[in-house]
């Protein structure tokens, strides 16, 4: 995961959530209010009702007193109180009592004994009058009284005879539930009797209803939407009867909603587009100047290089403090580096001392030869890489020799072809000696192919031409060379010249004939520029001197660098 | 006011004819529904006027009979209780004598009257079945049932014989009146008694004519109820 991505996404996702938390929050919060104000509006509504409704029945019992002192209907009364048994007389009382009705426009009257058995009565059905069954008519003293689908509300009064109690007038309404400006039911015990709920049926709402306790306020659920009842406490029906109103909160604060979440919804997609744009910015500020680090790295790591980092490029202290360590790392690496490189010349050019060292005549052989193929190789143009091969590769050409006795090494005179065969071993036994060294690899094809020739006559493998290295090639030119110079118990060394001719007389069947013509040249050339030992060959630059002109950078694997850092 | 013919027996009777003027209508008829019904909607049977030009109707309801203590011929009448209505509900009879009140309608009636000359309640009877009153004293007699007060009747108890209703034209006449000096009476439920005297002679016409109410400046107006 990039340091950018990262940082944008712990960056923008809390704050993306804490948005979204804060606006689901704020919307339930609103949304509650709402509730709330309907709530109230309702109850509003609901005590207003109440008060016109008070005042009306102050008005009804006013009226109902009067009604009451109709002599009239005391004389009705006093008749059927009289013929009990009469059918003739509760017609006349109903005739009266029709006549009261169509007057006053009332639906219902009834007259009731002093007990309250209903002698008779008439009430209003489909806008006729009609006399009551009163055998099974038990109106209350005052509520609700159904009568087939109808529901009448009933207020009594007594209809005193001086001071005696002659009976009891019942006077009532239809029930109507367009008085209510909200939708309304009536209950009956948990049934519901009527509903001003269009589209639902009854049991439905009876069924939803049926958590809600008589007189209290409570929420239901209907068809997926939120209903407020409220019990209309002020109007009293009789026992078991509830008026509630029932309205949904979701209608009709549907409104109020929808702006409310187009409101959100902009603010919110606002506020998170603002987040993601402040978080991209954030992270693009965080992340860029470790983008330039880590760019800077990889250039490094591509060259293989350690540079200086500006320390100043970044404005930032943390980068600025990394550069800066990071460049005492490089430092350090390079210093080391340095000291790994002199440890390992100084190791190498020893191991030589220490082989040549064992003879006095091949004392500074492997030097010499070193020098003059590092010239060679120089004049073919060889690369860095191969000079630096060849300069450590012809060091140690002659390493095997420490697994051969001193006995055949130093032999004077003419080797024997047993003692040949061992001294023919060397190359192979150097080989062996160094390939189990990781830093000596690349050396190896000089210290076992020194002795192989151009036609293919060679020791260890008898390989032709090119398929030896150059470096190899090289070598046993200029170790041939050396060989033939220098002196030995048994005998004196050669002349250059002769040395020179013997090289050339061999050149295309033992050595490359490409490279002899080459070699005598620059031996010609440094016998030039030191005319005073011409006479002997020539004395070329130490080992120190020319290792220390090898570049620095190429002797330590590459690896190396992209590994350490 | 009580000019009294002496010796009738001897003398050859003679007929009081006459018209009666009604110049207004009299009677309150209630004829528009309860303001209530208007305001619910609902169709109601307006209570309408009288079938009759209502003048007919007042005139057929002026009562005229001469004052004083003369012969009285008392006689039985009927005032029926038939849909709510006495009919007739002005009827005019001689003291002493007996009306009947039979109940036609299937509902109980009652018959009441507190006025001075006859004071009574008969009760309440049912379908068929009648009560009856004598009416010794002169007088009018308002008559009213308790259990249906739309209900009302006027008997007239008049102190002799002489005595009749206009007619729908408003003739009247009073025949076999001896001849002499008298006060004609007429007297309307709602305008009240008009009095004139007359002189009442044989082989001449003997007219006498009412105008009910009074011109607006005629000052007696309905006094003397």
């Amino acid at each position: 995961m990039r340091f950018a991505t990262r940082t944008f996404l712990w960056s923008f996702i809390p704050f993306a959530f804490l948005l979204l938390g804060s606006f689901w929050a704020i919307q339930k919060l609103v949304e509650h209010t709402v509730r709330d104000g309907l709530r109230s509006s309702l109850r509003q509504t609901h005590l207003s009702i109440a008060r016109v409704r008070s005042e009306n029945e102050l008005q009804n019992s006013r009226f109902l007193k009067m009604l009451g002192e109709n002599a009239t209907l005391k004389a009705g009364l006093k008749l059927i109180l009289a013929e009990p048994k009469r059918g003739d007389a509760r017609l006349t009382v109903e005739d009266q009592l029709r006549e009261i009705c169509e007057t006053l426009h009332v639906d219902f009257l009834l007259v009731s004994d002093p007990e309250g058995a209903p002698l008779a009565g008439v009430m209003r059905f489909d806008e006729q009058l009609v006399a009551m069954d009163i055998a099974r008519i038990r109106p209350p003293q005052r509520g609700l009284m159904t009568a087939g689908q109808r529901a009448y509300q009933v207020v009594s009064t007594p209809i005193d005879q001086g001071e005696e109690n002659i009976g009891i007038l019942s006077v009532g309404e239809l029930f109507d539930f367009s008085e209510f400006t909200t939708p309304a039911l009536l209950a009956h015990n948990g049934t519901i009797l009527k509903s001003s709920i269009p589209g639902i049926p009854l049991e439905e709402v009876a069924s939803a209803l049926k958590g809600c306790k008589e007189q209290s306020e409570c929420e239901v659920r209907l068809r997926g939407e939120t209903y407020i009842s409220l019990p209309l406490e002020s109007i009293y029906f009789g026992e078991g009867y509830v008026l509630r109103s029932l309205q949904s909160i979701d209608s009709a604060s549907r409104p109020v909603q929808a702006i409310l979440r187009n409101v959100f919804l902009i603010a919110g997609l606002g506020a998170l587009l603002a987040a993601m744009i402040l978080s991209v910015l954030c992270s693009r500020s965080i992340g860029k100047p470790i983008k330039v680090m880590v760019s800077d790295l990889r250039e490094s790591e591509k060259t293989g290089l350690l540079p200086e980092f500006h320390a100043t490029r970044s404005s930032i202290q943390e980068i600025r403090d990394l550069r800066e360590s990071f460049n005492r790392a490089g430092a350090a690496i390079r210093e080391a580096r340095k000291a790994l490189h002199r440890a390992y010349v100084e190791f190498v050019g020893s191991l030589a001392s220490a082989l040549d060292a064992r003879d006095r005549y091949t004392a500074g052989h492997s030097r010499r030869v070193s020098e003059f193929s590092c010239a060679i190789a120089h004049a073919v143009n060889a690369t860095s890489e191969e000079l630096d091969e060849i300069r450590i590769g012809a060091l140690l050409h002659d390493i095997g020799k420490i697994g051969i006795a001193d006995s055949v090494l130093q032999k004077p005179g003419r080797l024997t072809k047993e003692e040949y065969t061992i001294v023919q071993q060397h190359p192979t036994i150097g080989r062996r000696i160094l390939e189990g060294v990781h830093a000596f690899q690349r050396y190896l094809a000089i210290v076992e192919l020194h002795h192989e020739n151009w036609n293919g006559t060679g020791y260890p493998w008898g390989l032709r031409g090119d398929a030896t290295p150059l470096g190899a090639r090289i070598v046993h030119i200029v170790d041939a060379y050396d060989a033939m110079t220098s002196d030995r118990p048994y005998r004196r060394g050669m002349s250059h010249e002769d040395a020179i001719r013997v090289l050339q007389e061999n050149a295309g069947t033992q050595f490359d004939p490409e490279i002899v013509p080459i070699f005598e040249k620059i031996t010609n050339i440094a016998l030039e520029r030191r005319p005073a030992i011409s006479t002997s060959v020539p004395e070329l630059q130490s080992i120190h001197n020319l290792a220390d002109a090898v570049n620095e950078a190429e002797l330590v694997p590459k690896g190396l660098i992209a590994k350490d850092t | 006011m009580f000019l009294s013919v002496v010796g009738l027996s001897t003398v050859r009777a003679a007929d009081v004819e006459g018209m009666v003027k009604i110049q207004h209508k009299l009677t309150k008829h209630r004829v528009t529904a309860p303001t209530s019904s208007y305001e619910r909607g609902a169709a109601v049977r307006l209570a309408s006027d009288h079938a009759d030009d209502p003048l007919t109707f007042e005139r057929m309801r002026v009562v005229i009979y001469l004052e004083g203590q003369l012969a009285s011929d008392p006689l039985t009448a009927t005032m029926e209780q038939k849909n709510r209505m006495f009919i007739p509900d002005t009827l005019v009879i001689p003291a002493g004598s007996t009306v009947s009140f039979p109940n036609l309608d299937p509902i109980f009636h009652n018959v009441f009257s507190l006025s001075k000359p006859k004071t009574f309640d008969l009760g309440n009877y049912p379908k068929d079945h009648t009560r009856t009153i004598t009416f010794s004293k002169p007088g009018i007699v308002y008559v009213d049932c308790h259990l249906h007060p739309n209900m009302a009747a006027v008997i007239v108890v008049t102190p002799n014989q002489w005595s009749a209703k206009a007619d729908a034209a408003g003739r009247i006449v009073l025949a076999g009146v001896p001849p002499g000096s008298y006060t004609v009476v007429a007297w309307h439920r709602a305008a009240g008694f008009f009095r004139q005297t007359i002189r009442v002679a044989e082989n001449r016409a003997n007219i006498v004519s009412f105008v009910i109410p009074l011109e607006e400046n005629g000052a007696m107006a309905v006094a003397q109820r």
